[in-house]
């Protein structure tokens, strides 16, 4: 199989990354070559220092396009995920890239400060936290995003299923099982095997 | 250091005759043993190929799996039954595990592993598989491969079991093996394998092929005829085979053996559709007066209440009001009849009128959940001293050829298990130990922790 990028955008909270791990998971399964960028780990190793400005957070974003850019050459599926706030920068990864497939996590501000998981709309919001995204920052969601999921409609389960199925139809994935059932004489066979063996 | 396991599956090896009867002529697997733990191994109910393996390698029980034998209810209607293939494998396997933690796994010819799925790895489908025409391998291209590296065709099972003529039958079964332990020693070779695993299903062939030559209480046991031994024999093929396998390993490979169920004489067969008959809760169109194989267009489902299907256990299925399409039992007496049925089904006696001991089980009670379509009530009769043969006309409850050709043998609750692990790394030394401990048990030994939702334990501490 080629490789491909899968590049979830969404703001904090909205399931980027427990979403990018249970896709990373299922394709561990089907036997391919995976790694996920996630944009808390990216922040503590490849874009250690850079802080939150405009400036900064194209920096890491280009980053993080760049790497996924060399693992899908070499056959590798990229999953990023980071709230990649701006468009622009987000295009460029696309073109860079070329087999890009972006996961707009689709959540209402409102759902997710009900979530607020790390407590850090709350801090946001009091002003503790400058510079979060959604609160003080702008998001710019994507107007031609390959696959939404909406997470504060959707379970988890379904998310996940919606993308790996997109990803069956479009190609970049081979399909977790095959589709044919056994044809009326396959299971005639099959029928006559088991019962010659006294299963049935 | 990195930890590897091979396991070797041999669908059917029994504990009275591996590690008893036969264990003196079987230097290998008695090796593995001794160094490490062997135990008798309980399996699904009910012990069969499907879904016992697949139970094996999910700790999951057949309920929860979803189905609970080869042939399962699509809907509720009469004549619906699918075949449960790898398909409808819907839980997590070890290998699922183990690829999501990036270590691949070599699966060979474990039951319900076609259709293959892709892994990391390599995955060579079942007896399942149609025939060699169908993509029974992944990657698919592996399958010319597979063909070379068995020097010869690669037997996925045996063609036309039910046949009198044993020697060729035999000769099948042992080409078979040498073969199926050929290619596999092959791909195990090509790559470093944290985990691989091969099912072989010659033993559970030769059981049922050539147990009352060897087994002196079998009623038609011959003293002193030509295939006495053949049982026997195999077994220290395989042994051999095993042998030769293990000579391939690097000495850090850790080996466990094990059975899906294991096997024991068969008295005969209880006609499961003529006793209801009799009993008044099956009723045919036109009740045949010759043995006859049961159909479901025969049932005259307006004064129907159950029938049932053969097998090596049988399956009973009730005919309920708002359910089947022409139910006659109303759901408010639905528990009533079943303990009813039951209590008959538990009362059933041999030709004397010595009760055989028959277990009926409710699905209900004895899965963690009942997912699709469940039979009614499973039935082993006789403890599986006595198979189910679905089989109408016969004139009689009990029969002692097999309504489908013969076959001496049936399938016995308890399994086989071997690991030359060190002991010390056990939690305990057990005598019996769960089919459902197997895969939490792989994991844990390859340094994954087991999923909380596996009903079996690892026996590691």
């Amino acid at each position: 199989m080629k490789g491909f990028t899968l590049w979830f955008t969404g703001l904090s909270g909205s399931g980027k990354s427990t979403l990018a791990h249970r896709i990373e998971e299922i394709l561990l399964e089907r036997g391919m070559k995976v790694e996920v960028l996630d944009g808390d780990v990216v922040r503590q190793n490849l874009s250690k220092g850079l802080g939150f400005s405009k400036e900064d957070r194209d920096i890491n974003i280009r980053r993080i396009g760049w790497v996924c850019h060399i693992l899908t050459r070499n056959q590798v599926v990229a999953i990023a995920a980071a709230i990649s706030p701006y468009k622009a920068v987000r295009d460029e990864n696309r073109r860079l890239i070329g087999r890009f497939v972006e996961v707009y996590c689709k959540a209402s501000i409102d759902a997710l400060k009900k979530r607020d998981p790390k407590g850090l709309y709350e801090k946001a919001l009091r002003g503790e936290l400058k510079n979060f995204t959604g609160v003080d920052d702008p998001y710019e969601p994507p107007e031609h995003p390959e696959i939404v999921v909406e997470t504060d409609k959707e379970s988890i389960d379904e998310s996940v299923n919606k993308i790996i199925r997109t990803l069956e139809l479009m190609g970049y994935i081979p399909a977790g099982e095959s589709s044919e059932d056994y044809s009326a004489e396959e299971e005639e066979k099959i029928k006559k095997r088991l019962k010659d063996l006294g299963y049935i | 250091m990195m930890e590897k396991i091979l396991v070797i599956g041999l669908d059917c090896a029994t504990p009275q005759l591996l590690f008893e009867q036969f264990a003196p002529d079987l230097p290998n697997l008695r090796a593995l043993w001794q160094k490490g733990t062997k135990a008798k191994m309980l399996s699904t109910i009910p012990p069969i190929t499907v879904p016992a393996w697949t139970s094996m390698m999910t700790s999951k029980d057949p309920g929860q799996l979803g189905f609970y034998g080869f042939r399962n209810r699509a809907g509720y209607d009469y004549e619906n039954l699918y075949f449960a293939n790898a398909r409808y494998v819907k839980e997590k396997t070890v290998w699922n595990y183990l690829n999501r933690n990036r270590m691949p796994a070599l699966c060979f010819g474990i039951p319900q592993t076609y259709p293959p799925k892709p892994i990391n790895g390599i995955m060579v489908g079942c007896f399942l598989t149609p025939d060699k025409n169908a993509d029974f391998t992944y990657p698919s291209e592996l399958k010319a491969e597979l063909d070379q590296a068995a020097d010869g065709d690669y037997i996925i099972d045996i063609k036309d079991f039910r046949t009198d003529k044993k020697d060729r039958l035999l000769e099948q079964i042992y080409v078979m093996t040498e073969r199926r332990f050929k290619a596999f020693r092959h791909f195990y070779k090509k790559d470093e394998w944290p985990f691989a695993m091969m099912v072989e299903m010659g033993i559970d062939r030769i059981h049922h092929g050539f147990w009352r030559y060897f087994d002196r209480g079998h009623r038609l046991f011959e003293p002193g005829n030509k295939y006495e031994n053949a049982i026997r024999d195999y077994y220290i093929f395989v042994d051999r085979k095993i042998g030769e396998l293990l000579n391939e390993l690097d000495g850090k490979t850790s080996v466990m053996v094990v059975s899906d169920h294991g096997a024991k004489r068969m008295e005969g067969a209880i006609c499961v559709n003529e006793w209801l008959a009799k009993m008044g809760w099956l009723k045919l169109k036109d009740h045949p007066q010759n043995q006859t194989k049961f159909k479901m267009e025969m049932v005259d489902w307006e004064h129907t209440r159950a029938w049932s299907e053969g097998g090596y256990y049988a399956r009973v299925f009730c005919n309920v009001q708002g359910r089947e399409p022409q139910g006659r039992i109303p759901p408010s007496d639905y528990e009533k009849f079943r303990d009813e049925l039951k209590a008959a089904l538990e009362a059933i006696t041999d030709e004397s009128g010595h009760n055989i001991g028959t277990l009926v089980f409710k699905p209900q009670d004895i899965y963690k959940q009942v997912k699709n379509i469940p039979p009614d009530l499973i039935v082993h009769f006789g403890n599986l001293d006595w198979r189910s043969a679905g089989s109408v006309g016969t004139g009689k409850i009990h029969i002692y050829e097999n309504d489908t050709g013969p076959d001496d043998a049936n399938h016995a609750q308890e399994a086989i298990f071997i690991w030359n692990v060190d002991p010390a790394r056990l939690k305990q030394k057990k005598e019996l130990i769960s089919i459902y401990d197997i895969a939490p048990t792989i994991l844990q030994f390859l340094g994954i922790d087991p999923p909380e939702d596996m009903i079996g334990k690892s026996l590691l501490k």
